[in-house]
This record gives structure tokens, C-alpha cells and sequence, in this order.
């Protein structure tokens, strides 16, 4: 059989139709990977949170008297926690986009950035898919829903462009220093306990750390999701800081990657 | 009838789809992974100069293309072929020079990366094809086809990881090689599976090459070279030293490295 007609199978695709098919093939295949080879698939979105929020409301609410927070605490701390297992997940797995797929990026000419873009995607979408979890407390515990709700929408648009920002600092980083892969480990760690997660940035004033945490990234982000529940926890002068660094941080990420991707695919 | 590189100028202009033009490229690599590190390295640019530690893999490599040609690489073992493979293939981007590829790549180089274990046959070819940029519509057509060359028929629902070295290598070669571009890269991926499967892979690249397509071969093979490319290009020492009718390249090769 000769096929003698040359017709380049990629003609006819722009190179963004191309960048978004590409990214939205990479990532289905990562949840139909994720999902297809568990026994529970999908429930590991819903079941890793529900653990994680059932440990800290037990030890929150049960164990240590906490001054921290507002009622119901289990939805309050939910609405930071599933964010921030967003932003743990992928920044983790951005420590090793290239490592891990080497082999792929080797063989392939698709746009670079999605491999790091991938991870944000795919780890926002089993965010998107655990919300459930926050609905299902929210009924049971009574908690009223206020307007503010909408703010969902630009604090995953915040969360992503922070996200994929970082990741594009962080990827092509670990290529060269391979340290760095357990040195993010431990500032994740430490971010989560200096990130509103477990507490709301108001709980700092009287420590007058209110206005130094507000300058973490997360702060404002954490507060427009918040806002849907406790309208209360709306800040926005840290919302205005986490979008300033945001945006910065995805600038500085595209630029670094830019410069550096020439070696990383010598080095991988 | 050697053109020696010196004395073939390129000449300026449009490249026809299929064709290329590499031009002045270098490359150079660390010599050892260890290499003290620092910031500067991240970004380094097109520096002419060497930094210790620090070797030319290729330079100074010239040559243009025309759209059909097929053309073997010949040399020993890390004189850079591949890595000139690589770089027409742009999943590697040059120190020095430029590379000017027109048309899309089908690269038969590390066929089997794309792969996923945990997925199964069908999905595997869905994605790998997919992201070789074919739509999903064009897959269905071919899907078949492929699946049938591959010899796969009863294992399409089989995760990826179950299929022995050999299955694996077939299936990757019958996507790859699919792709409908203008160009293919054939980097020794023959050298596994059976000898029925590499008649088999050899007879479609014959088609391909009939089909009009640019052909960039790799190989120690001097009977495959013969059978296949047109043109040799012989590397020595990250130089290109030879670029002739494939006969001469073969010979010149054999006489320097005696076989």
C-alpha cells in the first residue's frame, strides 16, 4: 500500500489547537491512568481529602481546644484544604515533569510547558472533582452559601496561573539541581502550616503576623474560596497581592523556562 | 564526485516541504553529569567559546536536504549521529547554527517512550499518535491498519506492560511509522524484534520512500545503508568529513575503521 499523498498529519492545526490538544491528552491520560488502575478510580479524589480533613477536625475540634477558625470548622477547613492539596499535588509532581517523562519529551516536539502545564490541569480537575465533598458538609453541618460563591471562578484562575507559574520555576530547576527535589518536599511542608489552612489570616492580628502572611500567595487565594461560606474572610488586600505575585511568578516562569529548556533536553 | 563541505555553498532561499537546511550547527555536552553547576550554566547561550569540561559533539555541520532524498549517517559509535538525529528531529536545539526543518517529523527514535504501561493497546495508539499530532479522526481510519501490521489483533485490550519486548517494539514502529509526514527518522530501531517483523518494517519504509518522503537513516549496517539511502553522510569525531553518493561514504568508512 503507497501512500503517495504527503499530507502532514499536524497541517491544518494552529499551533494553540495543537497546545490545547496536546495538554488535554497528556492529562486524561494521567486520570485515566490514576482512575482506571485503582480499584476505587475516582473515590481516591474524594477519599484522600475526606482522610485529611477527618484527621485535622478531629485533632482541631476534639483534641486541642482551638480559638482558631469559625464554625463549622470541618467546612472551613475544607475550603483550604482541597486548594491546597491542588497546589501541593501538582508542585510536587512538577519536581519531576522532566525526569519522569523523559523518555516522551525526547521523542516528541509538542510545546515544552506542557509538561508542566499538565500537572496543574490534571490536578485542578480532581480538585474540581473532590468539590463534592465540601458540598456534602456544607448541607450537613447547615452551613449558609452567600453570593460570594462566584469567587470560586477567579480563585481557580488565580490558583492555576500561581501554580503553573511556580512549576515553571521549579521544573527545569530540579533538571540541574537535583536537591531541589527534596528541598520543595520541605517547603511544602512548611508552607502548609504558614498558609490560612487550618487557621483564617484574621487569627494573626493579635500576633500582628496578619499583614506578613498576607504577602504568601495562597492567603488571597484561600480567601476567595472562603468567602462562599464565611463572606467574612474576604481580604482584599491579600487578594490584590496574590494576584500582583501571581502574575508576576508566571512571567518569571514562562522567561526561565524559555532560557533554560535548550539545556534541559541536553541534560535529560 | 565528493562535494567536500567548504566548496558547497547553500544556497538562500525557500525550502520545499520535506526539505531542510542545517547550517554552521554545533552542540556541546558536559563531559561529566557531576560537573560543578551553577546558575549561569541554566541559561547558557550560544557561547562560541568552551568551557572546560565541556565537549563538541557535533560542529561545523553543514548540508541541505531536498525533499525525497534519502539519506544514510554513517560513523562509529558517539560521533553524534543520533544527536544529529535528535536535533533534525528538534526534540534537541543546537549551540551554534541553525536548523531549518520544513514539514512535520515522524521520528522512529525511541519509538516505545511514549508509551504507558498501565494503559492498553487501543489507548496507547490513541494517545501516541495523537500526540504526534494525527486527530482523532484520522486515527480511527488508520487504526485498523495499524493494529494489523503490528500483528495485535488479539490484544488490543491488553494493558501495554503485558506485551513481550518484541510486541511492543511492533506496535510503537506501526504507529510511528503512520504519521503521514514528510520526513522519517530512523534511528537503529530495527535492530530488535524478528527478522520476519524487521522484513516487514523494511518493506514499508521502501513504500514510504516510494510515497515521495524524505528518508534519514542510522545505521551500522552497510547492506541496509546500501538498500535504502541515496546519499551517506559520514561523521567523525562531531565533524561531518564526507557528504557523497552513499557507495563512497561506505567505503571511505570501511577504509578509515577497516572491517
Amino acid at each position: 500500500m503507497t501512500t503517495a499523498s504527503l499530507t502532514p498529519a499536524s497541517r491544518g492545526w494552529s499551533p494553540s489547537q495543537r497546545y490545547v490538544r496536546s495538554l488535554w491528552l497528556l492529562t486524561t491520560r494521567d486520570l485515566k491512568v490514576r482512575y482506571s488502575t485503582s480499584f476505587l478510580g475516582y473515590f481516591w479524589s474524594v477519599l484522600e481529602p475526606l482522610v485529611m480533613a477527618g484527621i485535622y477536625w478531629f485533632v482541631f475540634t476534639q483534641i486541642i481546644r482551638r480559638d482558631v477558625g469559625t464554625e463549622p470548622y470541618i467546612v472551613f477547613l475544607l475550603c483550604g484544604l482541597l486548594p491546597w492539596m491542588w497546589f501541593n499535588g501538582a508542585l510536587s509532581d512538577a519536581t519531576r515533569a522532566f525526569t519522569r517523562e523523559a523518555k516522551l519529551i525526547r521523542s516528541t516536539t509538542i510545546p515544552r510547558t506542557i509538561w508542566v502545564a499538565r500537572l496543574v490541569l490534571s490536578k485542578g480537575i480532581e480538585f474540581v472533582f473532590s468539590i463534592p465533598v465540601l458540598v456534602l458538609f456544607a448541607i450537613a453541618t447547615g452551613a449558609a452559601l452567600h453570593w460570594q460563591a462566584v469567587l470560586f471562578l477567579p480563585a481557580i484562575l488565580l490558583q492555576s496561573a500561581l501554580t503553573l507559574g511556580i512549576g515553571l520555576i521549579i521544573a527545569p530547576l530540579v533538571v540541574f539541581f537535583r536537591d531541589l527535589e527534596r528541598a520543595v518536599r520541605l517547603v511544602l511542608r512548611f508552607l502548609f502550616y504558614a498558609s490560612p489552612i487550618v487557621y483564617g489570616l484574621h487569627d494573626l492580628e493579635h500576633l500582628g503576623l496578619d499583614m506578613f502572611a498576607a504577602l504568601n500567595p495562597l492567603a488571597g487565594i484561600i480567601s476567595l474560596y472562603r468567602a462562599a461560606f464565611f463572606p467574612e474572610q474576604l481580604d482584599w488586600f491579600a487578594v490584590a497581592i496574590s494576584a500582583g505575585m501571581s502574575v508576576v511568578l508566571l512571567v518569571v516562569g514562562v522567561l526561565l523556562f524559555r532560557g533554560s529548556i535548550r539545556t534541559v533536553l541536553k541534560e535529560i | 564526485m565528493a562535494r567536500q563541505l567548504e566548496d558547497a555553498p547553500i544556497e538562500p532561499g525557500r525550502i520545499e516541504t520535506g526539505g531542510m537546511r542545517v547550517e554552521g550547527v554545533g552542540i556541546r555536552f558536559k563531559r561529566n553529569r557531576t560537573a560543578r553547576r551553577n546558575f549561569k550554566d541554566l541559561f547558557a547561550g550560544r557561547h562560541r567559546r568552551t568551557r572546560p569540561g565541556e565537549f563538541w559533539a557535533l560542529r561545523d555541520v553543514s548540508f541541505s536536504v531536498t525533499p525525497g532524498e534519502a539519506i544514510g549517517v554513517v560513523g562509529r559509535n558517539g560521533q553524534g549521529k543520533s544527536t544529529l538525529l535528535k536535533l533534525v528531529a528538534q526534540v534537541m536545539f543546537p549551540d551554534e547554527g541553525k536548523v531549518d526543518v520544513v514539514g512535520g517529523v515522524a521520528p522512529l527514535i525511541e519509538i516505545t517512550g511514549g508509551f504507558v504501561n498501565d494503559l492498553t493497546v487501543r489507548d496507547n495508539v490513541y494517545l501516541t499518535a495523537g500526540l504526534h499530532g494525527m486527530s482523532k479522526r484520522e486515527i480511527d481510519q488508520r487504526y485498523a491498519e495499524i493494529i494489523e501490521f503490528a500483528e495485535l489483533e488479539d490484544f488490543t485490550e491488553t494493558p501495554y506492560k503485558h506485551l513481550s519486548s518484541g510486541m511492543k517494539v511492533r506496535i510503537a514502529f506501526a504507529v510511528i511509522s503512520r504519521l503521514e509526514e514528510p520526513i522519517i527518522l530512523v534511528d537503529e530501531v530495527l535492530a530488535v524484534g524478528d527478522k520476519a517483523f524487521r522484513e516487514k518494517c523494511y518493506t514499508r519504509i521502501e513504500e514510504l520512500l516510494a510515497g515521495g518522503r524524505t528518508l534519514f537513516f542510522v545505521s551500522h549496517n552497510e547492506r541496509d545503508l546500501l538498500r535504502f539511502c541515496k546519499r551517506g553522510l559520514y561523521l567523525d569525531k562531531g565533524a561531518l568529513v564526507l557528504d557523497a553518493p552513499i557507495r563512497e561514504v561506505v567505503n571511505r568508512y570501511n577504509a578509515d575503521y577497516g572491517v
